[in-house]
């Protein structure tokens, strides 16, 4: 069962699953049986505003590290993420066709966005920071938008 | 349904400051002025949150369209927990994704596509005002 780091800012609550690497943009990255499973945090949900689209690079795709692999569309921003992990895309999630919103709903389960096979996970995995680090770096992002309010 | 008191009743979105909730109002003044105001009539949600009794007792009495501007569907919510029984909910955003062409953006005053995009919501609740208005016709 996933555990959480949680933190409250203005009237906000963000949680941060601690089973799982972070990027820089707040994209997970969870191993799973030598394939890593990938998605937002709920700091980049809650941030972003409720998805009205997503756009996944297709089943096939070749990535390497820092290229883009999904664009989300809300009523707030577009915004462009890229892979924290080299290799290739094995499945993406149908929900993100009709039901893209399950980003915000259950961002660390139902609202994953791929699966990729990576090519040198413990090369990509370093350059990813650990649950505690991103949830620093969260919290910190997370007080200097609340004191844009 | 001439009565006034057996108009379709319109609830949208009360959010203020909201681009979604601005495109659910604009959608309801395009439907109950302009595409349907023979047969719809417009409700504000803060009557309905102030408990003030006519409001209720349109949305108990006649059938309701709710205008929902985010996931948090306070107008459906709403209508529901003043005994009114909601014919069709629609939400900003679940149309905005059939009219991806029309980007709303905006807040006190919406953008073209915003506009556009009121407007193809009104449409589509006029066609749900038609159909509960008939139906309610064939009810007597």
């Amino acid at each position: 069962m996933t555990e959480f780091l949680e933190t409250s800012v203005d009237k906000f609550i963000f949680r941060v699953a601690t089973d799982r690497f972070y990027n820089s943009e707040g994209v997970w990255a969870k191993e799973e049986d030598g394939l890593v499973r990938i998605g937002l945090s709920d700091f980049v949900q809650q941030r972003s505003g409720d998805v009205a689209f997503a756009e996944i690079k297709p089943v096939g795709a070749s990535l390497v590290f820092g290229d883009e692999i999904a664009v989300i569309e809300t009523i707030k921003v577009n915004i462009a993420f890229t892979s924290p992990a080299t290799g290739k895309i094995v499945e993406v999630n149908p929900a993100m066709v009709e039901a893209p919103e399950a980003i915000n709903q259950d961002p660390f389960g139902e609202g994953w966005l791929a699966v990729i096979e990576p090519a040198d996970w413990a090369a990509d995995r370093v350059h990813l920071q650990d649950p505690q680090a991103y949830f620093t770096r969260m919290k910190t992002e997370a007080d200097e938008e609340a004191k844009k309010l | 349904m001439s009565e006034n008191n057996q108009k379709v009743v319109i609830v949208p979105c009360s959010g203020i400051g909201k681009t979604y909730g601005t495109v659910s109002r604009e959608a309801a003044y395009e439907l109950i002025e302009e595409l349907r105001p023979e047969t719809a009539q417009l409700v504000p949600l803060s009557l309905l949150v102030l408990g003030d009794a006519a409001a209720r007792q349109a949305v108990a009495n006649s059938p309701t369209i709710t205008i929902d501007g985010c996931k948090l569907a306070c107008a459906t919510k709403m209508v529901q927990e003043s005994g009114g029984k909601v014919a069709q909910d629609f939400a900003v955003l679940d149309v905005y994704r059939r009219y991806r062409q029309f980007k709303p953006q905006g807040i006190a005053e919406l953008n073209e596509g915003g506009e556009q995009l009121a407007r193809a919501l009104a449409e589509e609740a006029a066609q749900v005002v038609d159909k509960l208005t008939a139906e309610g016709e064939q009810n007597g």
